[in-house]
């Protein structure tokens, strides 16, 4: 059973040989090729050695276009600041919608028209390419909530919720717009899934995030799933207010930080979603060794269950010990999904 | 109680009475959020007779403690905490020339800034919203901040308190040269270095020599209030 058919299986609900690994990496995958990140982030090629570096040299299920959240923003024609050694930021003073009548005359760009969007699915391509019959390949996009901080600036964003509701609503409508075509176009590219990150809508508070955010993270999964990909969220930080809520989105992966107990996630979503996770990346993965990786990623299954699949709790970072992920690894090679199993 | 404002659109009062509005509703504008209330409710009592500093420590300060303690227990979240810290500035550009006419002193002069190549700001931006509502001076120095601007800033304005914020491990050494460049400065007696942010631990802020760490915007009160013995 390669990688790919381990994640599908799993998500089907079918037997697996053990269980699958799908971790979070992208300045650790960089790091790995001895890539600066600025190269990573802006060149699909690097990002694709590194990927699949990473993903064959620790024997990792998937591989991930993922690299900063301002992809589809440079491509709106936000101010990007680019690090290399650090992913991409925007430029919050300069915010590409700090005036909000400009959302009137913003248009979607074409995720096919030679920016960072192109990169990003041009990645796609190449990892299916090279991988795609064995690793699961995985696009990105952003959600509605994390897209909106970037364009409008995540400060201005947390009280346009109360100084503006509709300004919010219509930038979220062209949000949704967007992303679509994106991930339409790393489907057609040849993504198996698309991962959709949401950092920002665990800020808001259920009302708002129930009112607001879940209608249009909503439209743009079924929208995901009707193209015939899978769907992975992860939404970083504290989501335990509003675990209730992504359940009822049905992805097939829900993908929890370690702020959120995997326990409390299987509780409020039922027996059937796949769990990934939640390992703090900090503590654990890259300030912990191998022992406490190991305990840590047992506790994980056990509260998840054997819908689980393999993971920290969000980007494991660079300068993680290899020892740690090798544990990681190993926990996943040495268990099936059902403890009683292993 | 009456209610001042039926009261007065009852009566068709002038304003003049509004001056008597029970400041108690200056605690539910910062609480609520209501940026406009809080500042016409601060513009009267200003021109009236009442004690600029009265109007911080006893109704900004507990409403921020109050929104503060809200937002720990999940009962609100960070809209809700950048409502109140702007109906709580609002308020506070009024109040703070006249503390300066009086020189009447606050609990102390806070820095706070994301340390330098972190472009993150809304951790930083919670912490500054909750000192200054706290009670303390807040100089935000914003994101992506030089450690030699740090220096200038303590030695320009007699900073007691420096808040350093990171979110990226990559940025967390950023923190180290800060410090360092504090105490090569000779200015590292002078304050109280504080530091926090998602990866930052208790650990951390040992190995680098800061002086306090908290996990969360509140916490970072009460550490803060510790360093200046409030």
């Amino acid at each position: 059973m390669n990688g790919r058919e381990r994640i599908l299986a799993l998500l089907e609900g079918r037997e697996v040989d053990r269980l699958p690994l799908m971790p979070i990496t992208m300045m650790f995958a960089a790091d790995q090729i001895g890539a600066n990140y600025r190269d990573y982030a802006t060149d699909y090629r690097v990002m694709a050695e590194g990927q699949i570096f990473t993903a064959e040299k620790f024997d990792f299920d998937y591989v991930n276009t993922m690299s900063d959240p301002a992809r589809e923003a440079a491509d709106c024609g936000a101010v990007i600041e680019y690090f290399d050694n650090q992913p991409a930021a925007i430029v919050e003073n300069q915010a590409r919608l700090a005036d909000k009548t400009d959302l009137a005359s913003l248009k979607i760009p074409d995720p096919l028209g030679g920016g960072r969007m192109n990169n990003g699915i041009n990645a796609v391509a190449l990892m299916v390419e090279k991988v795609g019959k064995e690793k699961l390949v995985e696009g990105w996009i952003e959600g509605p909530c994390a897209e909106a901080a970037d364009l409008r600036g995540i400060n201005t964003l947390m009280l346009d919720f109360y100084d503006d509701p509709a300004f919010v609503r219509d930038l979220f409508e062209f949000i949704i717009e967007m992303e679509l075509r994106f991930a339409r176009a790393q489907i057609d590219a040849g993504a198996d899934s698309i991962g959709l990150g949401d950092a920002a809508a665990s800020l808001v508070g259920p009302q708002i995030y129930e009112e607001f955010v879940w209608p249009f993270e909503k439209k743009l999964i079924d929208g995901i799933h009707e193209m015939g990909a899978l769907v992975r969220l992860h939404i970083c930080g504290n989501t335990r207010p509003i675990l209730g809520d992504m359940a009822r989105l049905k992805c097939d992966i829900v993908d929890l930080d370690f702020l959120a107990p995997l326990e409390e996630g299987r509780k409020k979503m039922g027996p059937d979603q796949v769990l990934l996770g939640n390992i703090d990346p900090v503590r654990v993965m890259r300030n912990g060794n191998a022992e406490l990786v190991t305990s840590t990623v047992a506790e994980c299954h056990r509260q998840a269950g054997k819908r689980y699949i393999v993971g920290a709790g969000c980007e494991i970072p660079y300068d993680t010990p290899e020892e740690n992920i090798q544990a990681l690894h190993d926990y996943a090679a040495s268990h099936r999904p059902d403890l009683d199993d292993s | 109680m009456q209610n001042p404002d039926k009261f007065t659109k009852e009566k068709n009062l002038t304003p003049i009475i509004l001056a008597m509005k029970d400041l108690k509703e200056l605690y539910e504008a910062v609480i609520t959020g209501d940026a406009v209330t809080a500042r016409s409710i601060t513009e009267e009592a200003l021109s009236g007779e009442t004690d600029p500093l009265s109007l911080v420590s006893e109704h900004l300060t507990p409403a921020m403690d109050e929104i503060g303690r809200r937002f720990e227990a999940s009962e609100c979240f960070v809209p809700e905490l950048l409502l109140s810290a702007r109906a709580m500035k609002g308020a506070m550009e009024l109040i703070q020339p006249r503390l300066l006419e009086s020189g009447v002193e606050l609990l102390g002069r806070v820095i706070v800034a994301t340390v330098k190549g972190d472009l993150h700001d809304i951790g930083k931006n919670l912490v500054a919203a909750v000192l200054e509502g706290g009670g303390f001076e807040v100089i935000d120095m914003g994101v992506n901040v030089e450690p030699e601007k740090i220096v200038e800033t303590i030695k320009e304005k007699d900073v007691q308190i420096v808040v350093l914020s990171a979110l990226l491990t990559t940025t967390m050494p950023a923190m180290k040269t800060s410090i360092e460049a504090i105490e090569a400065a000779g200015v590292r007696d002078k304050v109280t270095i504080l530091v926090g942010g998602a990866p930052v631990t208790q650990r951390f802020a040992d190995e680098i020599g800061a002086d306090g760490y908290s996990d969360s915007a509140v916490g970072a009160v009460a550490v803060a209030r510790k360093a200046v013995g409030a």
